[in-house]
């Protein structure tokens, strides 16, 4: 290493001048080479040097900033839609299914939140196939788009037949919410999953290391690099400084303090983003999805005609899947936000469930004792201890646990992406700078020569 | 509930086979001949009552006194026989007024039912677990339900036809060959769907073909005439084609071990028939003419 500027100034020598020699002679005139050849040479290689420099230096800060700038928008955007087209689609569900709960008319509230429901479900249905592009979630929406108007359609025909008294009614609904239950709520998972897939990547091409190291390892060579000129001419010309190489040495530790510490900086925002940011929102986004799905089962368990179980089955599945408990999404959860804003609201969640799942246990043995109504009352009761009230405080404290960590996230992704605001065009300038630094400063040094 | 005069209209469409005396089915010789010794002869297969009805001591009935409430494992969307009328939130029908009418036999109060919402194919297991103490779900007798369960005896006789769209041209199920045809899972039309050559559709409930049907999925629905007529009710685009080409006698199921129940029930159904009301509920679901109801014919 020490002598990469000789070497280099060796071969290129023995190109222009000692072809025509024999080998022994060739090591001859290396040695006899003059010092004009050797500025030449090593005013060459060091502005090379100085330029890949900056390449590199800029294609490093170019990866972080797209990864930091697709962890802040894209990603972020889509993982929360396919939260939110979820939530949306399994209450408009569960609204539907509810009307035909106690039979009569249904309540006036229903259609107006169904409504309110879809019009969600599309909006963020939109929004996410604008932010999805060709990604791999673009299969789902699709499916998405497609099964939400045949799944409307199913639910308008079943509440037109049901205004009719007829029992027709309630196999359209059973239709509709097969539909809903087996293609669109799985894609709508889906579509959260992946999103959080791709930012965990974005995240990883943002904070890994690296990179890093291969902007260390350039750094080192280019300083070494300067630093062995400006020692081999400092001697050659009686100890004088030259101006050119100082500058470009300058220039040089600029950026390396620049890049050093904006991807410092960014680095840490971004961590602390996915810890106390896109980590909790994550896993209490998927407690908060397993949660909608029990309430919809619990549902779905007094007014399914089939008098078999399979709903009952499904929520004691998502029940051991939610927690709280050891390995379970609201643990997990729980754990994720400790030490965020949404640690509070996360603990409460967890304690909640605990408490609905005693009251679900209730409604099952009123149910299965012949005490239907009573089962009825105790799902859509607004009472402190009703099963609805509880799941409402359940689903209450995850959104806003979520809601809490997104504001984290959002400010240090924010920050950890503004932290790359002009270094890339930074970089190249200063390593124009130290090009041309080095250039001025050995080509008037060659000057003297002539 | 529906107007029965829509009902009305609907019955005109299709004959009640009232006088088909005719025991053994016509459909799936094979298995007939399959049977064990002693003959079956699923339309006299019950235990004689001992009348009136009573609840004697230590008796299945007086079990299910003690509990508070029968257990009927019944259809939920099988229109006017058992069905959920999202009107007022009931359970009713022709066969849930029978069990109205055995709760008031052991309870004197016929609304102390639990009505169970079963499917075609969870009757025999239901009343094999005792989930259930009866089962009143359009449950044809037949020889290969007897060996697993009792019948009490029969309170209604239906026969298979065909329910198309208004405009189709099939006028029987021969005309479905290689076309789709749908039937309820354990239901046992979907066995003579599948000899006349039409490929079976099994869904979960009746409601289900409708729906199918509706979204042109299936070409027809073929199963009991009553059934087809509750269908035709909810839909005035159908109509039911052919004559009734199986002979199907509705019994309401009872677990074997429960000889003192059937014998119980068989004695309701009797008192049923003879002081109208049977006719009256005939009326009132299924509309008129109402037929003689069928004799009740016990084992010898």
């Amino acid at each position: 290493m020490p002598s990469a500027a000789g070497q280099a100034g060796t071969a290129v020598t023995a190109v222009s001048d000692a072809p025509r020699h024999a080998v022994p002679a060739v090591r001859h005139s290396v040695r006899a080479t003059t010092t004009p050849a050797k500025l030449r040479l090593l005013l060459i290689g060091l502005v090379s040097l100085c330029l890949v420099w900056g390449a590199v230096a800029a294609w490093v800060v170019s990866q972080r900033a797209s990864g930091a700038n697709d962890v802040a928008s894209a990603t972020e955007t889509l993982s929360l839609d396919g939260q939110k087209i979820y939530r949306a689609l399994s209450d408009a569900d569960a609204t539907a299914d509810t009307a035909f709960l106690s039979g009569g008319l249904e309540p006036i509230g229903g259609p107006l939140r169904y409504r309110a429901d879809i019009a969600q479900a599309a909006a963020h249905l939109e929004s996410a196939t604008a932010a999805a592009g060709h990604s791999a979630g673009a299969r789902d929406l699709a499916t998405l788009s497609a099964g939400l108007p045949i799944y409307t359609g199913e639910v308008q025909t079943a509440r037109a037949d049901n205004r009719l008294g007829l029992a027709l009614g309630a196999a359209y609904l059973r239709e509709a919410s097969a539909l809903m239950r087996d293609k669109l709520l799985p894609a709508a998972r889906n579509i959260s999953a992946e999103a959080n897939v791709r930012l965990a990547d974005a995240s990883g091409r943002a904070t890994g290391l690296p990179l890093a190291l291969v902007l260390l390892v350039a750094a080192v060579i280019v300083g070494f690099a300067l630093y062995r000129a400006q020692w081999w001419l400092f001697q050659r010309t009686h100890r004088r400084l030259n101006p050119g190489l100082v500058v470009a040495s300058v220039a040089g530790l600029v950026s390396l303090l620049w890049l050093g510490i904006a991807l410092s900086v960014a680095r840490a925002d971004l961590l602390q983003a996915r810890t106390h940011g896109s980590t909790p929102v994550a896993a209490l986004a998927q407690a908060d999805i397993a949660a909608l799905q029990a309430r919809a089962d619990e549902s779905l368990t007094l007014i399914d005609a089939q008098g078999d179980d399979s709903f009952q089955t499904d929520f004691v599945t998502v029940q051991h899947r939610l927690g709280p408990g050891p390995g379970t999404l609201l643990t997990d959860a729980v754990t994720a936000a400790r030490g965020s804003p949404a640690a509070g609201s996360a603990r409460v969640a967890a304690a909640t469930a605990t408490t609905w799942y005693g009251v679900h246990r209730t409604v099952r043995s009123l149910d299965n004792n012949g005490r239907h109504k009573q089962a009825i009352l105790l799902v859509t009761g607004s009472g402190p201890r009703h099963s609805g009230t509880l799941f409402t405080r359940l689903d209450g404290s995850l959104t806003r646990a979520i809601a809490a960590d997104q504001v984290v996230f959002r400010r240090h992704a924010a920050a950890g992406s503004n932290a790359f605001i002009g270094l890339e065009v930074g970089v190249i300038v200063l390593a124009l700078i130290m090009a041309a630094g080095c250039a001025r400063g050995l080509a008037t040094r060659l000057a003297e020569y002539r | 509930m529906l107007p029965s005069v829509l009902l009305v209209a609907a019955m005109t469409a299709w004959a009640v086979p009232g006088s088909a005396a005719v025991a053994a089915r016509q459909y799936l010789p094979a298995r007939a001949v399959a049977q064990p010794t002693p003959p079956c002869h699923p339309t006299a297969s019950s235990l004689r009552p001992t009348s009136p009805p009573r609840v004697t001591q230590g008796s299945f009935m007086a079990k299910i006194r003690a509990r508070g409430r029968l257990i009927a494992g019944v259809s939920q969307s099988t229109y006017p026989f058992g069905f959920f009328n999202p009107l007022d939130g009931r359970t009713e029908g022709f066969d849930i007024d029978i069990v109205h009418a055995i709760a008031k036999a052991i309870f004197g109060n016929p609304n102390q039912v639990e009505f169970k919402a079963i499917s075609d194919d969870q009757r025999i297991p239901e009343v094999w677990s005792g989930g259930v103490d009866i089962v009143a779900h359009t449950m044809t007798i037949n020889c290969l339900r007897l060996e697993k369960v009792d019948f009490s005896t029969v309170y209604f006789e239906a026969g298979a036809q065909v329910l198309v769209l208004k405009n189709s041209r099939v006028k029987h199920l021969k005309d479905l060959r290689r076309k789709k045809v749908c039937a309820t899972l354990g239901s046992d039309s979907l066995g003579y769907i599948k000899a006349a050559g039409a490929i079976p559709v099994p869904v979960t409930n009746f409601t289900d073909c409708l729906v199918l049907l509706q979204q042109g999925d299936v070409a027809a629905i073929s199963t009991d005439n009553n059934i087809l007529a509750g269908l035709k009710a909810q839909d005035p685009w159908t109509k039911i084609v052919g004559s009734a080409f199986t002979s199907e006698p509705y019994g309401l199921a009872i677990s074997k071990m429960h000889p003192d129940f059937v014998r119980f029930v068989n004695a309701v159904l009797q008192q049923m028939r003879a002081d109208g009301q049977w006719a009256a509920t005939y009326r009132h679901w299924v509309g008129t003419p109402v037929p003689a109801p069928p004799p009740a014919k016990y084992k010898a």
